[in-house]
């Protein structure tokens, strides 16, 4: 269901918002430029093990980083490069893991989306789906315990995560401990090959939010103002204590599962249909037709982005990759003591 | 200009090649980077692969048709120096370790080799239940080693283990029990001929013997200046025998007899603990009586100790007179790196038949034993030498 | 004055509660209940607000309790079974147990699983599971078998920065008693030599340690001196104690109350084998449960688990070799 805009109230409202909406579009710019990046790399058999890109989904995901203050908790997934970069995370922090240098913050441990600075407030996720929900909720449980107020912690998935038991068991979880967990779910009509009918038999994955006795949200995913307004609007209600927030964008991956997959399972009057279309391209249009920018700024800001890109990318390149016979690699414990040879 | 190569890229996560369907661009052409260059077909869809940099099409090598392997080099594009840097490809550090991790073995055109592993046919006997008196565990053996005991240092203990073995709790009291005996270290001659002794008994061995008739002997012996001792006598006899016949003394290693080349003999001298063997080198070459001085001058080293290092290894076969102790018949062990051992018994005055008279008559007799490695020698070949040599030493005018 | 093992438990939390604000309790029924087993019976009264009752639901018992400790809390997580801490595997395999060597950031989580089966207590709430947790890398896993390491190694637990896995025996919670507290204790990581012998060692942990006790005190009416030796830590194992006392007795019988493929026992036996050959006077030998789900009824229990008989005359099998 597509929420409407409503018209900005005051010139103030109205610089702000238009400051947001540039910042926002920017990062989804810098986004896609970077996933582009990444994507042609891939089939230049640079990178190691899978590409998993956002493209289609930069409006939703873009809309947590700015919402998100710091100091709060992000859980991201597969598709959120706009929501990561516009959180805190740098391009050469992503270039480094998909690349394998030993410089990025997994220092080759793990690779491609599997990356995060969890001190930082963006915690590195692991494969399996729903996983990352309760993580989330625990730190908000545990700031509780010690008195830390005002924060909030998103997690991110799709809508095939929504089929695992540790989804429900998060979701439940948060519900009755009361925290303020926002979780963004991008329902972009597959798991990988698998339509949504064969995923979930209720009429939106929003109706979920009754059952937990959380606050639901729908949001049409291509549309940037739309994303902006209700997924801060879930953000903020969260941080002002009325618990969790279920927010359900409705849109279409615009690429593979991985770049391995040609997805043509998805149907074609899905890409032709308004889910279809690309929210950078949209927001691009809504920028212009507000007159928040022009055909040069958008350009030069398309050019600084490739830039910034081509940059990172290129000294992540030169960078080594990490050296097995270096003692530290093989420690799985902290406690050194505690720890068995390897041989 | 650098020339950098175009290569067959990794288009999906289970596709090993694919098949070029046509040429985007010739060359001559300058293409970006990224720019669609090839029309690829895989088993799941049509392609495209781009190029890496932008530059200058140098050559399309790949036929269009034909399948290539991931990694399979397509064509080259000429590049210039900023461009090159710019897509990282002067790049010196080349990331073996990731190139190995994505290629894994390869071959020059980039297919993977695999080698094929044959099946075990033959398998190695199972050894039946691990027990008994022959079973010597892993800490038996190291406790063993660390004395420098063998299993037949083990022969006077009675195994309370399964089956009789022993264990080493058994073997541990045995040593105790040894140290409440009376104990002297051994010497290190005994501890050497111990060992020599242990390695020779590996071998199968036998003796055969017959008498020797010493009255000519003795009577060419009165007639001498410098008196040869008898056993000299039989050491330049054997020389002889063998020099006309030196296979007796050949050994066997693996599959192949070893010759020797040279008749060097070495005889038995007792001395303090053992035995030592001095040796006569090329005893087939001199006679008899100008043998004697070197001979003498032997024993009186060996039996002070003195043997120099030349004087002593090396021998084909030894001669040793165990008569001189009184024994009349022995079967003595041949040297571990030789096949045969000649030994002479305690001549003694005994009747024997005479055809010619039909009368016993009195002669001094001795018995020659010959001790063979019966992996060289068997008894035909044993008792033709004896014969040799006691007919050399009834006939002492040839030696 | 006696303590048992379940008090010295409840003692060791109530003593981590005291000690560090950054400590608290999260399981199904711990709170006002105390817990299905009553270890955590009087701390939610005596520590508001830090022992706490969760919903039914280990993945995201677990996944909490790892994000508090990324916060920088010590959370103690009870599972009310060993046998349902499976549900929460994941988390604890795949998120705590990688989270240093991914993140390097250290993940000081204490999951408490009541191990170890009762007569009658069926296939789902007797598995003992720390073959499975130590195989992965990133976890330390513990198997107090007294009193008194029920208290310390408890305490240690929670003070490791790394995850660990504390495996308590059900059996012993009220049968096992003790005069006293510890005041000292072994380090983690180390081995105790639980008796004293000269013809055979027998490496084990947990319950089985009294099973092996007793069927040491039979085989020494028969002449034999058994060396025990008390794990205590599974993961990591104390080598080098459990090679002393091969080295003193020549051979090596290892008893475990879980399956036998790929468990502790396997997991000894392939050390000496490996380490200490030469040491070996006859073939290491293991016991362990049969390879079937563990038995409801008692009479089918008792012979699916090692005993003080059966680990006897197991011991002579290799005495007499």
């Amino acid at each position: 269901m597509v929420q409407s805009v409503s018209e900005p109230q005051s010139a103030g409202d109205v610089s702000a918002t238009r400051d947001l909406h540039i910042k926002a579009y920017r990062f989804m710019l810098l986004a896609r430029v970077l996933d582009d990046k990444l994507a042609s790399l891939y089939r230049a058999g640079k990178i190691l093990g899978g590409v998993f890109l956002g493209r289609g989904q930069e409006a939703l995901s873009v809309s947590i980083g700015v919402g998100l203050r710091e100091g709060d908790v992000f859980a991201p997934l597969i598709r959120d490069m706009a929501g990561r970069l516009a959180f805190n995370e740098s391009v050469l922090d992503a270039a480094r893991t998909f690349l394998g240098s030993s410089l990025g913050p997994m220092r080759g441990r793990d690779g491609n989306i599997h990356r995060g600075r969890p001190k930082e407030g963006q915690l590195a996720m692991i494969s399996h789906l729903g996983a990352m929900i309760s993580v989330v909720t625990g730190t908000l449980f545990a700031r509780r315990m010690r008195g830390v107020k005002g924060t909030v912690g998103v997690a991110c998935c799709g809508d095939g995560s929504t089929s695992t038991g540790s989804f429900h068991e998060a979701m439940n979880q948060a519900a009755v401990e009361k925290l303020p967990l926002v979780m963004v779910v991008a329902d972009n009509q597959y798991a990988y090959s698998t339509p949504t009918e064969r995923q979930f038999a209720c009429r939106s994955l929003v109706d979920r939010a009754v059952g937990y006795g959380i606050s639901g949200h729908e949001v049409d995913g291509t549309n940037l103002s739309a994303c902006l307004k209700v997924v801060g609007d879930a953000i903020e209600r969260a941080r002002a204590g009325e618990g969790p927030q279920l927010v359900v964008a409705s849109l279409l991956r615009l690429c593979g599962h991985g770049e391995h997959d040609d997805a043509h399972y998805i149907e074609t009057k899905l890409k032709a249909s308004d889910l279809g279309r690309d929210c950078v391209k949209l927001a691009e249009a809504y920028l212009s037709q507000q007159s928040w920018a022009d055909a040069a700024s958008l350009a030069s800001w398309r050019s600084e982005a490739i830039q910034k890109v081509e940059e990172a990318t290129t000294a992540a390149q030169r960078e080594p990759g990490p050296d097995p016979f270096v003692e530290n690699y093989w420690a799985a414990l902290s406690t050194k003591n505690l720890l068995e040879g390897n041989e | 200009m650098p020339q950098v190569p175009i290569i067959m890229p990794q288009l999906g996560e289970s596709i090993a090649e694919a098949t070029i369907v046509s040429y985007l661009v010739k060359p001559g052409d300058t293409v970006e980077a990224d720019q669609d260059i090839i029309e690829v077909e895989t088993n799941k869809a049509n392609m495209n692969v781009v190029s890496p940099s932008r530059g200058v099409i140098e050559k399309l090598t790949a036929q269009i048709g034909e399948s290539y392997p991931v990694g399979a080099v397509l064509g080259e594009i000429q590049v210039s120096k900023e461009d090159a840097h710019r897509s990282g490809m002067d790049t010196e550090h080349v990331d073996k370790v990731r190139s190995d991790a994505k290629h894994g073995t390869t071959t020059e055109n980039g297919k993977t080799s695999q080698a094929r592993v044959q099946p075990t046919v033959h398998g190695l006997p199972v050894p039946a239940h691990a027990a008994g008196a022959g079973y010597i565990s892993p800490r038996l053996k190291a406790r063993m080693n660390e004395l420098g005991l063998h299993a037949a240092d083990l022969a006077g203990v009675a195994g309370s283990g399964a089956a009789g073995r022993v264990t080493v709790e058994d073997f541990e009291k045995y040593i105790a029990s040894l140290e409440k005996q009376k104990l002297t270290p051994a010497s290190s001659m005994r501890i050497a001929v111990a060992d020599a002794m242990r390695r020779s008994w590996t071998r199968p061995l036998a003796t055969v013997g017959m008498p020797v008739n010493l009255d000519p002997l003795l009577v060419h012996r009165k007639a001498q200046a410098n008196k040869p001792g008898p056993a000299l006598y039989a050491l330049r006899a054997l020389a002889l025998a063998l020099s006309e016949n030196s296979a007796p003394a050949g050994r066997l290693v693996g599959s192949n007899i070893v010759h020797p080349s040279s008749i060097d003999v070495g005889f038995a001298v007792e001395a303090d603990d053992g035995v030592l063997v001095p040796v006569i080198r090329n005893a087939d070459k001199q006679k008899l009586a100008e043998l004697v001085d070197r001979y003498n001058k032997l024993v009186e080293l060996a039996r002070a100790r003195k043997l120099p290092a030349d004087a002593t290894g090396g021998s084909i076969a030894t001669v040793t007179n165990y008569g001189t102790f009184g024994l009349t018949i022995a079967t003595p062990i041949p040297l571990p790196e030789q096949t045969i051992l000649l030994g002479m018994g305690a001549g003694r005055k005994s009747q024997r038949w005479d055809e010619k008279t039909e009368k016993f008559v009195p002669v001094t007799e001795a018995h020659l034993t010959l001790s063979f490695d019966h992996r060289v020698l068997d008894g035909g070949a044993a008792g033709r030498l004896l014969g040799r040599v006691i007919y050399l030493m009834m006939h002492p005018q040839e030696l | 004055m006696s303590i048992t093992y379940l008090e010295a438990i409840r003692e060791a939390q109530a003593k981590a509660l005291r000690d560090d604000p950054r400590v608290f309790i999260y399981g199904q029924d711990v709170g006002a209940f105390g817990g299905a087993f009553k270890a955590t019976k009087g701390l939610a009264k005596e520590f508001p607000g830090r022992v706490l009752d969760s919903p039914i639901a280990e993945d995201a018992m677990a996944g909490l309790a790892i994000g508090a400790a990324l916060e920088g809390m010590r959370p103690i997580l009870e599972m009310q079974f060993a046998d349902f801490s499976t549900v929460a595997f994941n988390q604890i395999v795949n998120q705590a147990a990688t989270m240093f060597w991914r993140t390097n950031i250290s993940c000081p989580i204490t999951v408490r699983l009541p191990c170890g089966g009762t007569a009658g207590s069926g296939p789902f709430h007797s598995q003992t599971m720390e073959a499975i947790y130590a195989h992965y890398p990133g976890l330390v896993v513990l198997t107090p078998a007294t009193v008194e390491d029920a208290y310390s190694m408890l305490l240690e637990a929670v003070a490791i920065d790394d995850p660990v896995i504390f495996c308590e025996h059900k059996f012993l919670y009220y049968h096992l008693k003790a005069d006293a507290l510890p005041t000292e204790a072994l380090p983690v990581g180390k081995a105790r030599i639980a008796r004293v012998g000269r013809d055979l060692t027998l490496v084990t942990y947990s319950a089985m340690v009294h099973e092996s006790l007793a069927a040491a005190d039979e085989l020494r009416s028969e002449g034999w001196e058994v060396e025990v030796v008390d794990l205590r830590s599974v993961k990591p194992l104390d080598t080098d104690t459990v090679i002393a006392s091969v080295a003193r007795t020549g051979r090596l019988l290892c008893v475990g109350e879980a399956w036998p493929w790929g468990g502790v026992t396997a997991e000894v036996i392939t050390r000496v084998v490996c380490e200490g050959y030469d040491l070996l006077d006859a073939p290491p030998q293991r016991l362990n449960a049969k390879d079937t789900p563990v038995p409801y009824h008692p009479n089918l229990w008792s012979a699916h688990r090692p005993t003080a008989t059966s680990i006897a005359a197991a011991a002579r099998k290799v005495l007499q070799r």
